[in-house]
């Protein structure tokens, strides 16, 4: 597709400007805007950055004017062109509740036709390195993916660098090599151009330039041979995601938190960085209501906040960590290359001069250890779609309430009727958002799978699940699922099956008691151990009674608070098998409950013999999109949504339990 | 973003015609007004909001007097006499929710400068007549005298947040008032930062957002109106701001609408105190 490299002349840029107005593009490129060079909409030549360059330093950008002819002799603006593929503000849903009738609809905007004019080398791949995480599935982000297919890239190899560039030591320039559609070097007198494209190929055709002077394309060559030289590599990053792993209890965390503001700026200005959230809006009796999503990042404190206003990065700490682990060690893990491209905006536009180059080698140093490798990568690491097919919009399936059971003073057990295929192909352990127009939509799992519908039991532990629990029959409500891993059933076929549950943990794993029975022969011994705060918290008790009864499995009970009426046993789960004298290494075990009595049921049942590639659990976390997407739900390399939620504890390894991951 | 708590679980749509609309006051204590006016700010929707509240109380717009009990206060204005104290203990117990709105009431307002001085000099330059203003040493923010259930910041509040606040009322969902600093606004508006392309002092870092990044937007330097955000780490801000700047002129960037609300007012003393002159004439120490 690379054809011959020709020569535009300066005074004809405008040409080439035209031509991409011809293809019905929206020319986006640099103009300086107050005191910075930032990428805008750019109707002429004449509004490109002539004559102005710009330095930066760890926390400072300025501006400088030569007077030279030259128009992109400036580095990196503070925007990058994420703006455009990953807009700061997406709309996502528009809903209407009139009554009990509950109507949620995707909304998807047809994708602008950009031109972006300008992208340098890394630039190029930091389009590609997000692309891949929006689109790593497998449900893929339908909006960004269509910006991005819809975009033409007009790249502009680097005749400048700055102090902060170092895309040299990440290899992704300052030489541009693939990606885009037109590939240029500015001369004095105008531009070397070629295509990298069949796009950019019949563009510059209908330009009808001369081919350049090979002289042109060596003072081109050797334009970016000196920015090469200049940038030298100020990064090691051999080895790099296995150092920084060896790192993660480093005591440099907290030394760089008393500096780090959290103030996200870095994660924002970072061309790669994807996290959202999700706002609601609604009239205002929440009849009609819309959610879009808009940019966050790990730097905030609610990014990690679960209900009960409890945290998984409560620290700075935490959340410091999370920023360069991710981008230069578990983003290898997630999308199979760093997240980190070595622009240097991260550096500059720090309002405290935080240079990830200098925490990287104080936190990682090259001679530092290695290993071990504190988690296996994650169960989809790194896969690249196969194809960059058309993503279809988020699907969101109005379900009728057909019947609430209450099961304790705060947790109903709703009986959703519907007859939507993917939703009754849902497997034991998969979950669903549950949207109730002008509410935040929240992860619920799957507690009963039946042929006309599903169950869902729900503890009302804020404002959006007490509005669910509120519902009665014939109320609806929307579904966007199943999504994430269910239980691996298959892999306790011929074994003895241990299921451990903690409150409303034992919701998730009701599909399972159930699958289990419906094909008893299928398992040895199965045995049932359930907690619960007070006699009052037991979940479905009928249903366990009715359990208790039958001679072909083992149910076991035991509350934290016992009442009068209780007669059973008093204490926390594990104290359910103390004693038990089954033999841990025929066992698979599922495990569900608060992360504490995870972690306790999980060193219980190792202590036992059972493997631990064999002890499942389901993990929850902060949730926003659930397709991993969002960023909200990682731990260490794994997004808890799409890889999950649930894992075996060989699979977290030392992520599981960890503070602050 | 993250939402802040709600304000009133379980209850939904209330109308006109339902018989438990939420009685809502609004009373002021020592501030401007301007946050109440914010209702009158939200132009379209204000006879819809009038429709689904009892509005019992809100000496701007009415003359309707209520002695309680309110389903939702609303207060404005510091604490600054001996008379307010007691008002607001008696409001509170008539009150089922109450919400501070404003940089006066949720952290004592500009007024509270005053609490770093001794009061009678402050008096003496403020009022001629000074035997006629009965004051308590400081101006303080209402928590400092009774729990609060909510807040909604700024000076003065924003209209978008007042409404975002009544709609979670109203349907029983989390308003979404995010403790999270300028910055991100800033950022996802694509304004170019002052601090780093300027170098002008700016407190977005530290400072909740709310505002819409208006400040920066207008190229100045944001001045922390909305108070403190989660996890704000003013010891380093200050720290880089120093870098080229004195004591005197660090502690001042800190000293504005919210400057009495920590970790704010640690880091004004830590540089000597705010703007102005002490009791013994001397200026503020320039550490
Ligand atoms: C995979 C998974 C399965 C779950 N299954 C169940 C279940 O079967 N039954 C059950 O009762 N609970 C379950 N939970 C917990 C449930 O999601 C939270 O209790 C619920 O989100 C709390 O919402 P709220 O009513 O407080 O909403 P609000 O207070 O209105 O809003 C909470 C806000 O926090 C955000 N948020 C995102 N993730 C979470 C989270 N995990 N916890 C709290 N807030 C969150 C939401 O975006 C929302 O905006 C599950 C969580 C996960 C991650
Ligand atoms: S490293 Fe800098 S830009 Fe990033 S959150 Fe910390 S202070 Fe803000
Ligand atoms: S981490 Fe920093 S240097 Fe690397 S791509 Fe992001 S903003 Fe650029
Ligand atoms: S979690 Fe990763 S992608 Fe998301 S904001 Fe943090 S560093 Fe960026
Ligand atoms: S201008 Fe202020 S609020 Fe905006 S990003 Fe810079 S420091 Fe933050
Ligand atoms: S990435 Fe969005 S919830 Fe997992």
């Amino acid at each position: 597709m690379t054809g011959a490299t020709c020569f535009l002349p300066r005074a004809d840029l405008d040409r080439l400007f035209a031509a991409l107005r011809a293809d019905d593009r929206t020319i986006l490129g640099p103009a300086v805007s107050d005191g910075a060079v930032i990428y805008d909409e750019v109707a002429s030549p004449a509004e490109l950055p002539t004559g102005w360059e710009s330095d930066t330093e760890p926390g400072s950008y300025r501006l400088r004017e030569t007077g030279s002819s030259r128009a992109f002799d400036y580095v990196l603006p503070v925007t990058s062109w994420k703006r455009y593929t990953h807009p700061a503000f997406v709309p996502l849903t528009r809903a209407r509740r009139d009554g009990s009738q509950v109507e949620v609809e995707a909304v998807l905007d047809p994708p602008p036709r950009l031109a972006f004019v300008g992208v340098r080398a890394c630039e190029i791949a930091a389009l590609d390195i997000q692309e891949r995480a929006m689109r790593a599935g497998p449900i893929g982000d339908a909006d960004h993916a269509g910006r991005r297919d819809a975009a033409l890239v007009v790249a502009m190899e680097c005749a400048a660098a700055t102090s902060t560039c170092f895309c040299t030591s990440m290899g992704t320039g300052p030489e541009v090599r693939q990606g885009a559609d037109l590939i240029a070097s500015e001369l004095d007198e105008g531009f070397v151009i070629r295509s990298g494209s069949a796009t950019g190929a019949a563009m510059l055709a209908g330009l009808d330039l001369e081919p350049a002077d090979p002289a042109q394309v060596e003072r081109a060559a050797a334009q970016v041979a000196a920015v090469r030289t200049r940038i030298g590599d100020p990064v090691a990053v051999e080895g790099l995601p296995e150092r920084l792993r060896a790192a993660l209890d480093s005591p440099r965390w907290e030394q760089v938190a008393e500096r780090c503001l959290a103030c996200a700026n870095c994660t924002l200005v970072c061309p790669t960085c994807f996290c959202t959230s999700v706002g609601v809006a609604s009239d205002l009796d929440g009849q009609e209501a819309t959610t879009e999503r808009h940019w966050d990042s790990c730097f905030s404190l609610g990014f990690g906040r679960v209900a009960g206003d409890a945290n998984f990065r409560p620290k700075v700490k935490d959340r410091y960590r999370q920023w360069l682990t991710h981008k230069f060690s578990t983003w290898f893990d997630q999308f199979g290359s760093s997240g980190c491209v070595g622009c240097g905006r991260c550096v500059a536009w720090c309002p405290v001069g935080i240079d990830v180059r200098e925490e990287l080698a104080a936190i990682a140093p090259v001679e530092g250890p290695r290993g071990p490798i504190p988690w296996p990568p994650a169960p989809d690491a790194g896969h690249a779609p196969a194809a960059l097919t058309v993503v279809a919009p988020a699907r969101h399936v109005t379900t009728s309430v057909v019947a609430v059971t209450q099961e304790t003073a705060d947790t109903a057990t709703l009986r959703l009727a519907t007859s939507d295929a993917a939703l009754l192909a849902a497997r034991p352990g998969q979950f669903v958002m549950v949207e109730l127009p002008a509410f935040a939509a929240p992860p619920i799992s799957i507690s009963g799978i039946r042929p006309d519908g599903l169950d869902l039991t729900i503890r009302s532990a804020g404002p959006a699940t007490a509005a669910i629990v509120a519902l009665g029959p014939g109320a609806q409500v929307a579904l966007r699922g199943p999504l994430g891993r269910g239980w691996p059933l298959e892999s306790a076929a011929g074994r003895d099956v241990v299921i451990v549950a903690g409150g409303v943990g034992l919701a998730p794993l009701r599909p399972v008691i159930e699958a289990v029975l419906a094909d008893r022969a299928r398992y040895g011994a199965v045995r049932l151990y359930l907690g619960a705060r007070t006699p009052g918290d037991r979940l479905f008790a009928a249903e366990v009674a009715a359990l208790a009864g039958r001679s072909d499995l083992e149910v076991a009970e035991i509350v934290d608070r016992a009442g009068p009426e209780w007669l059973g046993q008093v204490g926390i789960v594990t104290h359910l098998f103390d004693h038990a004298t089954w033999n841990g290494d025929r066992v698979t075990a599922f495990v569900c409950g608060p992360e504490r009595m995870m972690q306790a049921t999980a060193a219980a049942l190792t202590g036992r013999g059972v493997d631990p590639a064999a002890i499942w659990l389901t993990l929850e976390r902060n949730m926003a999109c659930g397709v991993g997407t969002c960023g909200h739900c990682q731990l260490g390399p794994f997004f808890v949504c799409r890889d999950g939620p649930v894992f075996s504890i060989a699979e977290l390894g030392t992520a599981f339990g960890r503070e602050g991951l | 973003m993250e939402p802040q708590q709600l304000i009133m679980p379980g209850r939904r749509s209330p109308r006109a015609d339902a018989p438990n609309r939420p009685r809502i006051g609004i009373v002021k204590f020592a501030s401007c007004d301007g946050c109440q006016l914010t209702l009158l700010d939200l132009e379209d929707e204000l006879l819809a909001v009038a429709e689904r509240v009892d509005l019992v109380e809100f000496a701007e717009a009415t003359s309707r007097r209520s002695m309680g009990p309110f389903d939702v206060l609303f207060v404005e204005g510091s604490i600054s006499t001996a008379e307010q104290v007691e008002e607001i203990v008696r409001l509170r117990a008539v009150s089922h929710r109450l919400i501070t709105i404003g940089a006066c009431a949720t952290a004592g307002g500009i007024q509270a400068i005053r609490n770093w001085f001794e009061l009678d000099e402050v008096r003496d330059t403020v009022y001629p007549g000074p035997t006629y203003v009965e004051s308590l040493a400081q101006a303080r923010p209402v928590s400092d005298f009774v729990a609060v259930d909510g807040e909604l910041r700024g000076c003065p509040i924003s209209p978008a947040q007042l409404r975002e606040f009544l709609v979670s009322m109203v349907t029983g969902r989390r308003a979404q008032l995010p403790d999270e600093a300028v910055c991100l606004e800033c950022k996802r508006r694509g304004v170019v930062c002052v601090a780093v392309a300027d170098g002008i002092p700016c407190l977005g870092p530290v400072t909740r957002t709310g505002c819409g990044a208006i400040c920066p937007a207008y190229g100045r330097g944001c001045y922390g109106c909305f108070g403190p955000r989660e996890s704000a780490n003013t010891a380093s801000l200050a720290k880089w701001f120093s870098d080229s700047r004195s004591a005197v002129e660090v502690g001042r960037l800190f000293s504005g609408f919210t400057a009495w609300s920590e970790p704010f007012r640690a880091t004004i003393d830590a540089h000597g105190g705010p703007p102005g002159q002490r009791a013994d004439g001397s200026e503020p120490r320039d550490a």
